[in-house]
């Protein structure tokens, strides 16, 4: 079936054009404010490279620093500089950030879209991630990097460095983890929501089921990181103990809350990259994948399994046996599923036939490099071993092998597939060999030896050694390996940046895969796909007879922009049947400002800066408040439009079916991971120590926390009977009622400070107060974003840009509410009733 | 490779490869047989890949019953024995029941070593561990400061020492000889300058050591180490050093009534020559970061002597 | 199969039987670790004898393997919905969508039973709680 009229080559160049007009990226300088998935993509990966080859000199140096023993090549203050650098970089500036780049660039070509569904938060992402990175990385140049190795254990970074190395560390990072959500939303949502028509949930490519499940984990993964940073923060910049014992604070609520982050997040860097090698696998064995469900067995259940092993960091604490064994079988478990998708990958290989590439060249390095990495991985696992291992060289070689082998590898396999969809040309096949045997061979020659010089009793982050401990050759054989590799990354990176103009373009799906975003033309045209086609097979390209015809004659859905604006369609979760056509903005400058101001806020904070700061925050909030009035919930000028074949769709969608509303719901799913990440350190403390609650009248008392909970679950029913107002047209029942809920929302927040404040507790005298405030701050906090939420809908209905039937702005409002009560109404309880229950 | 790895031997004063303890020797054995094991999977994992990337292909119906045989049901089976032998090897409470007690306080960046007797007060020293074979040694660790990890690895696996907690070692050396322990968690500037050596004696041997560790200071017979007493007394040693039998109290630094029979100096950086505690007085920062001790450099050369005689002398 | 079950609904509840069996195995985990680390903490006795968290981790054990055992038996079902489901369950129909779904949940429940016995197993061996 087709739309009439599509046969006509006129009318088709004619919508080729508007499309062209559409979704053309901007020139000369206003191209940095282009915001769709092509250029962010490009941004970001060429970004994450940057701050890659940044990390690996410092490893080169550190390695010159380590070559033979009592070196003196770089001072121990500078060692401990580089080391640090060297793991946050490359964790928190590449390893996170390249995947989502890569996903930026990709996703939306696997799944017919044009662009992620929220394309000013990528590139909000992408701003904050490159003044973030800057800042962290800068540090070095003015010798005031952090120096407490990549995970910054306390009481050493809180109480015995007192430069702001630290601080550089928590801001400059956390600023960055905010983006990694934000991104997450974006992923999560694009995989479930903006499929092409017949994408049901078993066909969908399995890079998307994997990212999917690693979206789900940096919800539940990275907010515990960011409450510890807050309460880090608090501790380094106005003294409130949680990590200071003397005054009942524990620095292992640190390493847990550290950890439980950590653990996932190697995951989080690993299962992306495995995807990528999912991807490539069916196509050079030209079939599909064999154990598609037992892939989807592996990504969930890894997934899932992940969020038990991080205790398996802390072996050596001295925690009770009985806990770590829990840990150590759950460790061991997680490597069933890792081997699974494995051995998925050897079975399509071993079913069809495979054809020789630089790709699978790649890929098949990767696979020898990872299998030993978690071999060794199981072997750690285990508690008496692990006692041994731990805090030496074998780990470090564990997981450079699991790391290089399972993303270092598959990404740079990636690198070569996918160059020709983003660019057009093809790399050098002569040079990616080359680039692959110094990799391979030099990587090995640097990290095997590691594994013996480990049990053989070297520490890990040591600026220097002895001479005749057994450490000397294999530490000069693993500087020469080092080097070796280095040379491998130049020639790569030579490959890359060398001028191509005079390279023919490569042909159209120069591999011949099976998947939809090989329909890209070469080079790629800015609209991203021509037509969004309808699916019915996993690798259509194969199946799907006469498909990229059809595509390019625009004989599917949404071949036009006739208004004139970028629009792609969103579909139903399982069975992708299309819903909505979604228009998105186009480029702006709104999103560089925003982050730039936030970049401010979290830059002058750690100089100590306040003024500073808080102009910056306002200025972050003008700006932030600018892009939802301009780019949301925009009221279309048609309630639905004909987007091809006969469908009519709406152009607008508030509630469950909008993807605004998905994304508030996400991100307050990681919100109150993080709020639970504060009540768990309240109730840590409670069982690790006899003086907390010091006493049953050590806490803010009963009267003005349940005055608080009671303004505050008035102020969110207010806000409700604000939306039902909305929808039955009461314009002055709806502004009382927000107005009410506005007053009720500051008394709220009075209300709940004033706990803490009339009975004096004092949060730098011990832990106890410390952790009631740190809650009472984080209620306060989000009080005060729901009160701008209240009174941004008054100012929406006023300007005649919310109405009763275009009522997104109240609905996620009244979401974010649900959770900001029970938010407010946990808190209150904690903090009055457990000092009645749980003091000794 | 791996031949040649190996032929660069695997011991070494510090190596958890040479055991010299019935714990440490079974978590090396769990290892060998790990890598035994490992290497078996690892090759028939490639050798898997390459008969699948050239041979000619196969059904999809093999291709399921490797993922469900060699996937899911065979590392099921593998890993579940082997989380057996790993739960197996961890101690029991009866394990830990000991015969001697040593408190060790991880400062930056020394040790704090104190012999716990039921026969009368502790006996401190500094830098330095000594077991009699055959005897369960219980370490009850903890630090004022930041967390460091204790770490003998020929008699057994590490145990963090932690700001605000008691964290506790039980380990039972079975072979006479000198082995050392080092710091196995991050601790600052001269982390990696933070070791000690560990000498395991015979029962009778280590009593009279014992002995002799807890008597007071042997006073100097003859100069220059009876001027060098007055000179570490007049420069305010004491005040961060005790020597027992003098006025040098101080509990800050290293405990130094027998310094001069310590196997090194520094926590494992220095051998012990008085020629080495000349250099380590006069240049602390500069042989250990950031470390705590000022320098003394402006003493006179004869007078540097003088103090390092009388260390020396302190047997 | 009833004339209600026979056309398999795409709500958006279907996709979250895929998760009941590793959330079973993550809130087992969760109930066995804090009850022993807390048991531990303010409880134990000078010897550390573990004595009755065992037994209640035993019960969480048994407790959820049964939830798993019968969210095998729905994807089990689910899987062989249906004359002609065999994998892969690769066609664009609302049939083998729902197979494949079924056949996931089944595989997560091997998976999530196998790691649940894998946390248990720690009872088995270790008895105290130094």
């Amino acid at each position: 079936m087709t739309t009439p009229g599509q046969d006509d080559r006129a009318r088709q160049r004619g919508q080729e054009s508007r499309l062209l007009r559409a979704w053309a990226t901007p020139t000369g300088w206003r191209y940095w404010t282009a915001v769709n998935n092509t250029e962010v993509g490009l941004w970001y990966t060429a970004a994450a490279f940057l701050f890659m080859l940044f990390a690996g000199v410092l490893a080169l140096l550190m390695r010159v620093q380590l070559a033979v023993p009592d070196n003196d090549f770089v001072s121990a203050n500078t060692y401990n500089q580089l080391f640090t650098l060297h793991g946050s970089v490359m964790m928190f500036l590449f390893a996170v950030p390249v995947f989502e780049a890569f996903s930026i660039l990709i996703l939306p070509q696997m799944l017919g879209s044009r662009d992620l569904p929220f394309p000013r938060l990528s590139a909000f992402g992408f701003w904050c991630f490159i003044i973030g990175g800057a800042f962290v990385c800068g540090s070095i140049f003015f010798d005031i990097a952090p120096q407490g190795g990549w995970f910054m254990y306390p009481p050493l970074t809180t109480q015995y460095q007192d430069g702001l190395g630290a601080d550089v560390w928590l801001l400059g990072l956390s600023f960055i983890e905010v983006a990694s959500i934000a991104a997450a939303v974006e992923l999560i949502i694009g995989v479930l929501k903006c499929r092409p028509p017949g994408m049901r949930i078993n066909l969908i490519p399995l890079y998307a089921w994997y990212i999917l499940v690693v979206g789900a984990m940096i919800l539940f993964a990275f907010p515990p990181l960011i409450a510890g940073d807050l309460l880090f923060e608090l501790e380094r910049a106005f003294d409130w103990p949680f990590f200071d014992p003397s005054r009942g604070g524990d620095p292992l609520l640190w390493q847990h809350l550290f950890w439980i982050f950590g653990h996932p997040e190697v995951y989080i860097v690993f299962l992306p990259a495995v995807a990528l090698v999912a991807m490539m696998v069916p196509t050079f064995a030209g079939r599909p994948m064999v154990g598609y469900t037992w892939i989807v067995l592996a990504a969930v259940g890894t997934g899932f399994l992940s969020f038990g092993l991080w205790v398996h960091h802390m072996y050596a604490t001295g925690m009770p046996g009985i806990s770590l064994a829990f840990f150590s079988g759950a460790s061991e478990a997680v490597a069933i599923p890792t081997g699974v998708q494995i051995f998925c990958f050897l079975a399509t290989a071993l079913a069809g036939r495979m054809s020789r590439s630089l790709p699978m060249l790649y890929v098949s390095g990767a696979l020898a490099i990872f299998v030993l990495g978690g071999l060794t991985g199981v072997m750690v696992a285990l508690v008496p071993f692990d006692w041994q291992a731990h805090d030496t060289y074998f780990v470090v070689a564990h997981l450079h092998y699991v790391l290089i082998g399972g993303m270092g590898f598959p990404v740079a396999a990636g690198f070569y597939y996918f160059y020709p969809m983003a660019t057009g040309k093809m790399l050098s096949e002569r040079l990616g060999r080359i680039a692959f045997w110094l990799l391979f061979i030099g990587f090995n020659v640097a990290f095997l030896p590691m594994h013996l010089t480990g049990l053989r009793g070297m520490p890990r982050r040591v600026f220097s050694y002895a001479e005749g401990m057994g450490f000397d050759t294999l530490n000069l054989v693993s500087t020469v390996g080092a080097f070796v590799m280095a040379a491998g990354v130049t020639v790569f990176v030579w490959d890359v940046v060398r001028p191509k103009r005079r390279q023919p373009y490569a042909p159209r799906n120069p591999w011949n895969a099976g998947t939809l975003e090989w329909l890209a033309e070469m080079p790629a045209k800015p609209w991203g796909i021509r037509s969004i086609p309808i699916i019915r097979s996993r690798y259509p390209l194969w199946d799907q007879p006469d498909l990229v015809k059809d595509v390019d004659e625009g004989r599917f859905y949404l071949p036009d922009a006739e208004e004139g604006r970028r629009e792609f369609l969103v579909t139903s979760t399982i069975d992708a049947v299309p819903i909505q056509c979604q228009r998105v903005p186009g480029p702006t400058t709104v999103t560089i400002f925003a982050a730039a101001f936030l970049g401010g806020v979290f830059i002058f904070a750690t100089f100590g800066w306040y003024l500073a700061t808080v102009v910056s925050g306002v200025l972050a909030l003008a700006a932030i408040l600018t892009w939802l009035w301009t780019g949301t919930g925009e009221i279309p000028e048609k309630p639905d439009k004909d987007v091809g074949l006969g469908l009519r769709l709406p152009l607008y969608a508030a509630g469950p079916n909008s993807v605004g509303w998905w994304a508030m719901f996400i991100t307050m799913i990681g919100d109150m991971t993080a709020f639970a990440s504060l009540v768990f350190g309240y109730f840590f403390y409670w069982t690790v120590r006899d003086d907390f609650p010091p006493g049953p009248d050590a806490g803010p008392g009963q009267f003005w926390p349940a005055w608080a909970a009671a303004l505050v679950l008035a102020a969110w029913l207010l806000t409700v009977a604000a939306r039902e107002c909305n929808r039955r047209s009461m314009a002055g029942g709806y502004y009382a009622a927000l107005g009410a809920a506005a007053l009720l929302t500051v008394a709220g927040a009075a209300a709940l400070i004033a706990g803490p404040r009339l009975t004096g507790l004092d949060p730098t005298s011990h832990v106890y107060p410390a952790t009631v405030w740190v809650l009472v701050v984080w209620g306060v906090a989000h009080l005060a974003v729901g009160l701008v939420m209240q009174l941004y809908c008054v100012a929406r209905r006023w300007a005649g840009r919310l109405t009763p039937v275009y009522d997104g702005d109240i609905r996620n409002t009244t979401l974010y509410w649900h959770f900001t009560a029970v938010t407010g109404a946990v808190t209150c309880a904690v903090i009055a009733l457990f000092p009645l229950a749980g003091a000794p | 490779m791996v031949a040649a790895l190996l032929a660069t031997g695997c011991d070494g004063p510090q190596s958890a490869l040479a055991p010299a303890s019935l714990d440490a020797a079974r978590v090396a054995e769990l290892f060998w047989w790990m890598v035994a094991g490992s290497a078996a999977i690892w090759l028939a994992v490639i050798t898997i890949g390459l008969y699948a990337a050239r041979g000619r292909p196969r059904s999809e119906r093999a291709g399921r019953r490797l993922i469900l045989v060699a996937g899911a049901l065979l590392p099921t089976l593998v890993l579940g024995a082997l989380l057996i032998y790993g739960l197996r090897l961890m101690p029991s409470a009866h394990d830990q029941e000991a015969d001697l007690r040593i408190e060790v306080v991880g400062e930056q960046w020394w040790w704090r070593v104190r012999y716990l007797r039921d026969d009368g007060g502790p006996v401190e020293l500094a830098n330095e561990v000594r077991l009699p074979r055959g005897a369960r040694a219980e370490f009850i660790l903890s630090s004022p400061d930041v967390i460091h990890a204790f770490w003998i690895p020929s008699l057994g696996g590490k145990r963090d020492m932690i700001p605000g907690r008691i964290t506790r070692l039980v380990l039972r050396p079975d072979r006479v000889g000198e082995y050392r322990g080092a710091c196995a968690e991050y601790c600052g500037g001269s982390h990696a300058l933070m070791a000690f050596p560990v000498v395991v004696m015979e029962p009778a041997e280590f009593d009279a050591w014992l002995r002799a560790q807890a008597a007071p200071a042997r006073a100097p017979g003859e100069e220059p180490a009876r001027r060098g007493q007055a000179l570490f007394l007049a420069n305010g040693c004491g005040g961060c050093h005790s020597v027992r039998g003098t006025e040098a109290d101080g509990v800050i630094g290293p405990d130094l009534t027998h310094v001069g029979s310590r196997l090194s100096l520094g926590a494992g950086v220095l051998p012990n020559e008085p020629a080495e505690f000349a250099r380590w007085l006069a240049h602390t920062e500069r042989i250990k970061p950031e470390v705590r001790m000022p320098a003394y450099s402006m003493l006179a050369r004869e007078e540097l002597d003088a103090i390092a005689a009388y260390l020396e002398g302190l047997q | 199969m009833s004339a209600a079950a026979a056309s398999p609904r795409a709500t958006r509840r279907a996709l979250w039987l895929l998760t009941y069996a590793p959330t079973v195995w993550a809130l087992h985990f969760l109930a066995s670790y804090v009850s022993a680390a807390l048991y531990c903490a303010k409880w134990a006795d000078a010897t550390g004898v573990l004595g009755p968290v065992r037994l209640l981790i035993g019960l969480f054990t048994v407790l959820a393997l049964l939830a798993i055992g019968v969210t095998a038996w729905r994807g089990y079902r689910q899987h062989r919905y249906g004359e002609d489901g065999a994998v892969p369950h690769d066609a664009a129909t609302a049939a083998d969508r729902h197979r494949f779904l079924g056949f996931a949940t089944l595989l997560l429940c091997g998976l999530s039973a196998v790691a649940t016995i894998y946390v248990a197993m720690a009872v088995i061996f270790i008895g105290s709680c130094r």
